[in-house]
């Protein structure tokens, strides 16, 4: 038996007291989405997942029986599970993944007593510094999808 | 459809006390203790120093006998737990006495007839894994080596239940991730008990906790379920509330300040603690639930013991 070094293709910063399970969904949906896993590739086993990520067994099964029941992943006879062919993730979707964070920085906002307007006013800006050089923000109103 | 297979969904207890009192002369170490650990679980035992952890655990591996009341562990009396019973248990603690005059592969072969289910493969697999040397002397390895040697030899006959006292006390953090992959690959197909102080450690582990303090299980519990009904609140106001003097039984903790409360709800509901909140203290300018880590959990768990007693 030979031992090499498994990846797990995706981060998982653990953020303590919340659902474990959820977060790694999160982690592995993400990389999905951002095409850090892309339709085809081996996706890790129950056993290093939970191995590698240090999870409870039972928790790193209910990520990938999740992942194979929402069409994420697919079992394939003699390869085991893969990243499935995902249907193209709508704005919406795209956003719901940032859905923890979203909430935090609203719930700090309403802390510090910062409007709406202000709040938006201040990720413009955040966009506009890290956008760089290119006049980002299309006026398709789809930002963040260019090529690369 | 799935090549996935799922553990029985019937759960059965691998151990069990009923009202276990442990007396040693004039201390209560253990004062009606009532653990059930089900199958398949890992298990975590946690609670102050004194608290009876390892007491508890000796009990179980009938190394002590118990003042009154009883265990039972794999359906059996703990007190006839020797010999053959041993054989399905695997057992690892923080002072382990091993033979220390003997070299690593003269002790795991040494200990390799005892077992009928000692598996030779799994053996090789775990001294590469946790890089055990074997022509060093136990006496000559350092604390985290001798660990390792321990829990390899406690793993390789593929025990149904795995008890580990303070695994991972004084080991840096290589040798803590070692055990905890070899303990883990292991996990699948037996039930663990874990006595622990690195909740860091235990916290993405354990599928349940139990805090023992004071030779009681204050609560023993699913570990999401715990993490669910625990938060940090903190409420800031406009003006100063004023603090009833009557408040839930479940806000641990409370503090406040000028605009400020904070407290800890250990029965965390949304839409009740919210409510709870605005009855009780009036309007205000924002509310944060924080969920928590385990190690924020054991300490209000622990202050608030303490400021009880």
């Amino acid at each position: 038996m030979c031992y090499s070094t498994v990846v797990i293709p995706f981060h998982v910063h653990f953020r303590p007291g919340l659902s474990l399970y959820e977060q790694v969904v999160y982690a592995a949906k993400k990389a999905m989405i951002a095409g850090q896993m892309r339709p085809g590739d081996p996706f890790p086993s129950v056993r290093v997942l939970s191995k590698e990520l240090k999870i409870n067994p039972n928790t790193a099964h209910k990520v990938v029986t999740y992942l194979i029941t929402t069409g994420l992943l697919e079992t394939r006879p003699g390869i085991g599970t893969v990243v499935a062919v995902l249907p193209e993730a709508s704005a919406a979707e795209r956003t719901q993944l940032l859905g923890q964070e979203i909430e935090e920085l609203v719930v700090e906002a309403k802390k510090l007593g910062i409007s709406l307007e202000a709040m938006v006013a201040s990720i413009g800006a955040h966009w506009k510094r890290l956008g760089g050089d290119d006049k980002d923000t299309d006026d398709s109103g789809r930002g963040g999808r260019g090529k690369r | 459809m799935s090549t996935i297979t799922m553990k029985p969904v019937t759960m059965s207890t691998v151990i069990r006390t009923d009202n276990l009192v442990k007396k040693f002369r004039r201390v209560d170490a253990l004062n009606g203790l009532n653990l059930e650990v089900p199958q398949g679980a890992i298990y975590a035992l946690v609670g102050p120093n004194g608290a009876g952890k390892t007491t508890a655990i000796k009990i179980l591996m009938n190394i002590f006998g118990a003042t009154s009341g009883r265990a039972e562990v794999l359906g059996m009396d703990s007190k006839q737990i020797s010999g053959k019973a041993l054989t399905s248990i695997g057992y690892v603690s923080e002072n382990q006495q091993l033979p220390n005059w003997v070299r690593v592969d003269a002790f795991l072969a040494y200990l390799r007839p005892f077992y009928p289910s000692w598996d030779r493969e799994l053996e090789n697999q775990l001294v590469r894994q946790l890089a055990l040397p074997l022509d060093r002397k136990l006496s000559d390895l350092s604390r985290g080596m001798r660990m390792k040697a321990a829990l390899a030899s406690a793993l390789a006959y593929r025990p149904r239940l795995i008890v580990l006292d303070e695994p991972f006390s004084g080991l840096d953090p290589l040798v803590r991730d070692e055990l905890i992959e070899s303990m883990l690959e292991r996990a699948e197909e037996a039930t663990i008990l874990i006595s622990s102080h690195d909740l860091a450690e235990i916290e993405n582990l354990a599928s349940h906790v139990g805090y023992l303090d004071q030779g009681r299980l204050r609560f023993s519990e699913e570990m999401p379920a715990l993490v669910e009904r625990f938060r940090e609140v903190e409420i800031t106001f406009d003006a100063a509330p004023a603090v009833p003097g009557k408040l839930p039984a479940s806000w641990m903790r409370l503090s406040s300040s000028a605009a400020v409360v904070q407290f800890i709800e250990s029965q965390f509901d949304e839409q009740r603690t919210s409510a709870e909140i605005r009855n009780l203290l009036g309007e205000a300018r924002s509310v944060t639930f924080t969920p928590m880590s385990l190690r924020s959990i054991f300490l209000a768990m622990a202050k608030s013991g303490r400021d009880a007693a």
